[in-house]
């Protein structure tokens, strides 16, 4: 193989998953009806805002090389305290703050504050304790699902303030404020992965945690941050879900922490850790956006639907497991 | 520390000594087993059951399955072995639970099926609005919506079911398809929102708003996906009317945007009046004594008992609620509840 055909083969495999959403997109441009227009393109990139923010978190930790089971369940709390306090039906109270525009940055924070705080306390139990990420997340999972359960009663928070609606209303070049956020926050969180010492630090801890200490960097504070982080991520995705939706339901995000799995590991992060990049993560959310976008207008039957959503996620998968194969024969 | 320690004791004598009466008037714990919390629905069903079943000398255990039929199996083993003074059981999936219905009444505790009927067994006493029934309601409401809106019964419906793996959600698409057929000209598009989670809900009306701009109603399967469905109506620019809105089940959610004019109707269950029934007749649900056909006035509402091939069967009818009926305090939805006490049926 020249030089030439081995760069550009490696150009496509590093990008592979971007490669596979045009592909999808063509093809479902080809054969769903009302598919290709640019209103539905604009629907996908809307739809795969929350997922895609929850996605950061996830893959920051996963690429640390430990897990996060807890972040549905983080934005469900977060969306639900938002609700809570800023939404005038349901079981909201209805706070309003003068300048309205304040409660923006006030909501932002409260959905931060409650992510980092149940983030800080996994990642301390996790990383200072030394115990199984799987098990600590995964009860927290259980619990702070519990939580919006208990402190809502089941019940539903609506109308959530206009200051705050605002961005889930208002578009830019066609795009709702809630879809920029995502995007944002893929830029700024690929640039502190890929030009930061955190960033590199936590690929060399999820590579090889040991050598990493070896090699002087602090890999406790490293990895406790991540989770602080990625818990702080998926409050802003409650936050994001809150906007979306207008308030907040007991059930709201169910089903989110396996799409955000799927969605890390299409995009190409490796679940033993130490492989990964953020944009990666953002094709892969929107590949799993373009998949339900088609279901969705395919108007299949009910009963199939979920049926044919995993076996496409299988195909996207599969796909990038045979990516692997083919790097490692060129390598 | 003598003396300290017989005012505990003395204060705790006296405070079982005030309990005991209370349990002496108590005619025995009944246990509600809930298929979910994370529905308003359901919660409120915790709290009227709780409340008639005490207005008529029970006491009321609830125990939530969080939609696991297998974990709802489980509790019903657990209660059989508690023997209460019977079993209240709205069902995860309504024919899984019938071998346990089954052990529960040789075991000789009296079950009662409310809101969810499993039909392919016996139970004591069956409480229902009717899934079914709740889409031929819903289905009456959209042929009259058409016919406003476009002169005759056409154009297109967007129906957004719940969780496809959930009979309840399905059962109300099979009664509001059924009664739809007779209008070949409206044509149906029918999605689930996953989990019946809210923002699926908003995704589907977004993409559909796209696909088909045309949609002239739109019906969630619960009001709080109608929620969402509103809040993606008015991200696309929409204003209250602009397409019209339908859901089901009567909570407080439907009802504040039928105030706000974005939700025509709102097909409710009448949930104080299922439960009302239930505690009416807990009395003779117990004593195993015969349930008689005919009407029953269970708080102001027509119910009907028939003697189905799974026992005897109440029916209250679902109502339609909208801007001219909307803050009528026997709407669960408005959380007013019945403040005259129910009696037993003698």
């Amino acid at each position: 193989m020249n030089p030439r055909t081995r760069r550009i083969l490696e150009f496509v495999l590093d990008n592979l998953v971007w490669f596979m959403l045009l592909f999808v997109l063509a093809i479902f441009s080809a054969f769903v009806p009302n598919y290709f227009q640019l209103g539905i393109f604009a629907n996908i990139i809307e739809a795969s805002s929350v997922l895609g923010v929850m996605s950061i978190g996830l893959a920051l930790v996963i690429i640390a090389g430990h897990m996060d089971l807890s972040v549905e369940s983080v934005a469900a709390l977060a969306a639900m305290a938002v609700g809570i306090l800023f939404c005038s039906a349901g079981i909201g109270y209805g706070y309003q703050i003068h300048p309205e525009w304040l409660m923006v940055p006030v909501s932002i924070a409260v959905a931060l504050a409650v992510g980092g705080i149940i983030g800080l306390f996994n990642g301390y139990l996790i990383v200072k304790a030394k115990m199984n990420a799987f098990i600590i997340t995964l009860a927290s999972y259980i619990w702070v699902r519990g939580l919006v359960l208990a402190i809502s009663g089941g019940r539903s928070a609506q109308d959530l303030a206009p200051a705050i609606r605002w961005f889930g209303i208002q578009r830019l070049l066609g795009l709702p404020l809630t879809a920029w956020i995502a995007i944002g926050c893929f830029v700024v969180f690929s640039l502190i992965m890929a030009k930061t010492p955190f960033g590199r630090h936590l690929v060399m801890i999820g590579g090889n945690e040991t050598a990493t200490f070896r090699a002087g960097i602090r890999v406790t504070r490293n990895l406790i941050l991540a989770f602080v982080l990625a818990g702080a991520i998926a409050g802003l995705s409650g936050w994001l879900l809150a906007v979306r939706t207008s308030g907040a339901t007991a059930n709201l995000g169910i089903g989110l922490l396996f799409n955000a799995f799927a969605a890390v590991v299409i995009g190409g992060v490796s679940l033993k850790g130490g492989v990964g990049s953020l944009p990666g993560v953002y094709a892969g959310v929107l590949l799993l956006s373009a998949i339900n976008t088609a279901i969705n207008l395919m108007g299949l039957p009910a009963n199939f639907t979920q049926v044919i959503h995993g076996l496409l996620v299988l195909a996207a998968v599969m796909l990038d497991t045979f990516k692997q194969t083919i790097r490692q024969r060129l390598a | 520390m003598k003396r300290i320690l017989l005012s505990i004791f003395g204060i705790l004598a006296l405070a079982f000594a005030t309990l005991t009466p209370a349990f002496a008037q108590s005619k025995g714990t009944v246990y509600y087993l809930v298929p979910t919390l994370l529905d308003e629905f359901q919660t409120g069903s915790v709290s009227a059951l709780e409340m008639f079943l005490k207005q008529v000398g029970y006491e009321m255990k609830t125990l939530n399955a969080d939609n696991k039929t297998d974990a709802q199996q489980s509790q019903m083993n657990d209660v059989i072995a508690l023997k209460p003074a019977a079993i209240i059981l709205a069902a995860v999936d309504f024919n899984a639970l019938k071998p346990s219905v089954e052990s529960a009444r040789a075991a000789g505790i009296p079950v009662v099926e409310f809101d969810r009927p499993i039909t392919s067994t016996k139970s004591d006493f069956t409480s229902v609005a009717g899934t079914v029934e709740i889409g031929h309601v819903a289905a009456d409401s959209a042929e009259k919506l058409l016919k406003e809106k476009n002169g005759a019964v056409k154009g297109k419906i967007l129906q957004v079911l719940g969780d496809p793996g959930d009979p309840y959600t399905l059962d109300i698409q099979k009664g509001f398809e059924e009664k739809m057929k007779a209008f070949p000209d409206v044509k149906i598009i029918s999605l689930p929102a996953m989990q019946w989670e809210a923002s699926n809900a908003g995704t589907i009306v977004s993409d559909q708003l796209q696909a088909n701009p045309d949609i002239d109603l739109i019906f969630s399967h619960a009001a709080h996906l109608s929620v969402a469905a509103v809040a993606s109506l008015e991200s696309a620019g929409k204003k209250p009317g602009d397409i019209m809105l339908m859901s089901s089940n009567g909570a407080p959610v439907g009802l504040d945007l039928i105030r706000k004019g974005w939700l025509n109707v709102e097909v409710e269950q009448p949930l104080y009046a299922q439960a009302a029934a239930v505690a009416m007749l807990m009395d003779k649900i117990v004593n195993k004594q015969e349930i008689k056909p005919g009407e029953y006035d269970v708080i102001g509402l027509k119910g009907v008992v028939t003697n189905e091939e799974w026992g005897p069967n109440l029916k209250v009818p679902g109502a339609a609620i909208d801007k001219s009926n909307v803050d009528d305090p026997k709407f669960w939805g408005n959380q007013k509840p019945p403040t005259d006490k129910i009696k037993s049926v003698e």
